[in-house]
C-alpha cells in the first residue's frame, strides 16, 4: 500500500489555523468557500481538496445544474476524485426532506437506479467517483439485500470508488450487537480508496451512540489501523468533523492521533 | 407499490409526526416503531437545529447581551410539547418552532431597542423557506416556476412576506456579525421589506417600495399586468421593471397560459 494521505474537512472558522498548520495532507471540502473567507485562496494553494458535497441523491439522474456544478467544484478544488453518499432522503415529490443522509431501501430496484445515476454521472466526471456508506438506525423490511451485498453489487456493477466512513460500520455494528470488526469484514474493502474516522457521541433522542464533530476514541483508531490493512486500495484517510463548534486543538490532535495511530 | 414509493412511505414516516400515528402507516408494519420514533425525534431535533442557528444567527449574536442563544429552545418543554405534530419543512412547524425562540429571546428583557424588529424579521426568514421545494430540474432545465410558460397573470406566490418595520434592520444586521463591544444600534426608521424564496429553497429580501406593495396586493393570478397598474395608479413600465426583480426573487410567478 502507498503512504496514506492524512487529513479533515476544511472548517471556515479553523482557516487560519489550518493555512498555519502542519502535518495535514489534505482537506475535504462539504461546502463551497464561502465569497469572502480570507483564507480560502491560501487553502486552495496549499492543499490537496477533495469534493465531499451535496451533489444529489442517486436515487434520481442528476440534473444538468447539478452536475455542471460538480464539474465546476471538481475543477476549482482540483479534487482527486468526487465523493456522494448512498442516501435518499427526500421524496420524489420534494415535500418531505429529513435535511440528514439517510440510506435507500437496499432492493434490486434502488440498486438498478443507484447504478444507473452512479454511471451517468460519473461518465460526466472527469475525475473517479467514490461512494460513501451511510448507516442506518432500523432495518426496514422492504430490504431485499444486507447492506454489504447492495454495496458490493453497486461497485462491481460501476468500478467506482468506495468511501469506507467507519464510524458509519461501527454504529451499525454497534446496534446489531456485532463486533464491528466482523460487520467490516462483510463490505467490499478491495474497492475503497478513502477512510473516514471521527468520534461518536451519546445521543438523548436515541439513547445510544451516534455520529458526531468529536474526536475519535482510542478504540474508533484500533478499529481504523485494523480497517487499513484491510484495504489495499486506500488512499487517504480523513478526520470525518464539520462543525463551527469544533475547536482547532480537537482537529490537530485528531489528525496527529490518527497519524500515530497507522 | 413500487420500493422508490415504499422509500417515500419512509421517509414520510420519519418527517411527518401525525402520519407516523396513522393506521395506515402502522399497518405497513415496515420497521420498528419504536426505533423509527425515536430517530424521528432525533432528526426534528437536528432539521430545526440546523435552522435555528442559521436564520436567528443576528439574535444569537447578541446572546451575551439578552442571554439567551435561540437554540436552547430545542431542549426546552415547548418544543418537546410540538413533537407529536411536527412536520418537518412544513410552514406551520417553522412557525411554530420560530415563534418558541421569539418568546424566549424576547422575554430576555434586554434593553434592545429593535429586537422586537429583528426577531420577527429572523422568524420569517425561517417561515418563508419551509414548504416543498424543487429538488430537481425536469430534463429540459426548466423547473415549471417563475417564467416558465406563457406568460399572462402574475400571481404572488405562497409564503412570500412583507414586513413592515420601524428600524432599519439592514443597516444593523453585518454589524451584528462582527466583533462589538456595544450592541450596534439600528435607525429608527420606517422600513418594508420583502422576503422570498425561490422554487429550489434560496431564501431572498429586498427592500420594498409602492409599487412592491402593490403588485404584491393585487397580483392574484387573474389580472393581468395593465389591469394591476391600472388598480395600482401605475405604469405599466414601471411596474414591469419591478415585476421582472420579484419574479427573480421567487415572489410572484405567472400562471402558465392555457
Amino acid at each position: 500500500m502507498a503512504s496514506l494521505s492524512i487529513g479533515a474537512f476544511y472548517n471556515p472558522h479553523l482557516g487560519a489555523e489550518l493555512v498555519r498548520a502542519g502535518g495535514i495532507d489534505h482537506l475535504a471540502m462539504a461546502d463551497p468557500p464561502a465569497a469572502g473567507d480570507p483564507h480560502w485562496p491560501a487553502i486552495r494553494a496549499r492543499y490537496t481538496l477533495l469534493l465531499h458535497d451535496y451533489l444529489g441523491q442517486l436515487s434520481e439522474p442528476l440534473d444538468e445544474r447539478s452536475i455542471e456544478r460538480a464539474r465546476t467544484l471538481a475543477e476549482l478544488y482540483r479534487t482527486p476524485w468526487v465523493a456522494e453518499h448512498f442516501q435518499c432522503l427526500h421524496t420524489v415529490d420534494g415535500t418531505y426532506n429529513l435535511n440528514y443522509v439517510f440510506p435507500p431501501l437496499y432492493t434490486e430496484d434502488f440498486l438498478e437506479r443507484f447504478v444507473r445515476n452512479a454511471t451517468a454521472l460519473k461518465a460526466r466526471l472527469d475525475q473517479p467517483l467514490v461512494m460513501e456508506n451511510i448507516p442506518g438506525f432500523f432495518d426496514v423490511q422492504a430490504s431485499q439485500l444486507p447492506e454489504p451485498v447492495w454495496l458490493r453489487r453497486f461497485f462491481e456493477a460501476t468500478e467506482t470508488g468506495f468511501l469506507l466512513d467507519l464510524p458509519h460500520v461501527w454504529l451499525e455494528a454497534h446496534y446489531r450487537v456485532m463486533k464491528p470488526e466482523r460487520w467490516l469484514a462483510r463490505f467490499p474493502l478491495d474497492r475503497v480508496v478513502e477512510l473516514h474516522v471521527a468520534g461518536v457521541e451519546e445521543d438523548r433522542d436515541l439513547a445510544g451512540p451516534w455520529i458526531a464533530p468529536a474526536e475519535p476514541s482510542d478504540q474508533m483508531l484500533g478499529f481504523l489501523a485494523h480497517a487499513v490493512t484491510q484495504c489495499p486500495q486506500a488512499k487517504a484517510v480523513t478526520f470525518d468533523a464539520f462543525s463551527p463548534s469544533l475547536t482547532a486543538e480537537a482537529l490537530f490532535r485528531s489528525v496527529e492521533r490518527i497519524r500515530e495511530a497507522l | 407499490m413500487s420500493d422508490r414509493a415504499l422509500q417515500d412511505d419512509v421517509i414520510r414516516a420519519l418527517a411527518d409526526a401525525p402520519y407516523r400515528e396513522s393506521a395506515a402507516w402502522r399497518a405497513r408494519g415496515l420497521a420498528d416503531p419504536e426505533r423509527v420514533e425515536r430517530f424521528a425525534r432525533f432528526l426534528a431535533r437536528h432539521f430545526y437545529y440546523e435552522r435555528v442557528v442559521h436564520f436567528f444567527k443576528y439574535s444569537r449574536a447578541l446572546a451575551g447581551v439578552t442571554g439567551r442563544t435561540p437554540e436552547a429552545v430545542l431542549t426546552r418543554p415547548g418544543f418537546e410539547d410540538l413533537v407529536p405534530s411536527i412536520v418537518l419543512g412544513s410552514r406551520q412547524t417553522a412557525r411554530a418552532v420560530a415563534q418558541l425562540v421569539v418568546t424566549h429571546v424576547g422575554d430576555a428583557g434586554a434593553a434592545i431597542p429593535y429586537l422586537g424588529d429583528l426577531l420577527q424579521y429572523e422568524a420569517a426568514m425561517m417561515v418563508v423557506e419551509a414548504g416543498p421545494r424543487i429538488w430537481r430540474d425536469g430534463p429540459e432545465g426548466k423547473d415549471g416556476g417563475a417564467g416558465s410558460g406563457e406568460r399572462s397573470a402574475p400571481e404572488r406566490v405562497e409564503g412570500t412576506v412583507l414586513l413592515e418595520l420601524a428600524y432599519d434592520l439592514p443597516v444593523v444586521l453585518p454589524q451584528l456579525l462582527r466583533p462589538w463591544s456595544d450592541v450596534p444600534q439600528a435607525p429608527a426608521r420606517s422600513t418594508s421589506l420583502l422576503v422570498a424564496r425561490s422554487p429550489h429553497g434560496r431564501v431572498a429580501v429586498a427592500r420594498s417600495t409602492d409599487a412592491v406593495a402593490a403588485l404584491l396586493r393585487l397580483a392574484d393570478g387573474r389580472k393581468t399586468l395593465a389591469q394591476v397598474a391600472h388598480d395600482a395608479g401605475l405604469e405599466v413600465r414601471e411596474l414591469e421593471q419591478t415585476l421582472h426583480g420579484l419574479v427573480e426573487l421567487g415572489a410572484v410567478r405567472f400562471s402558465t397560459g392555457s
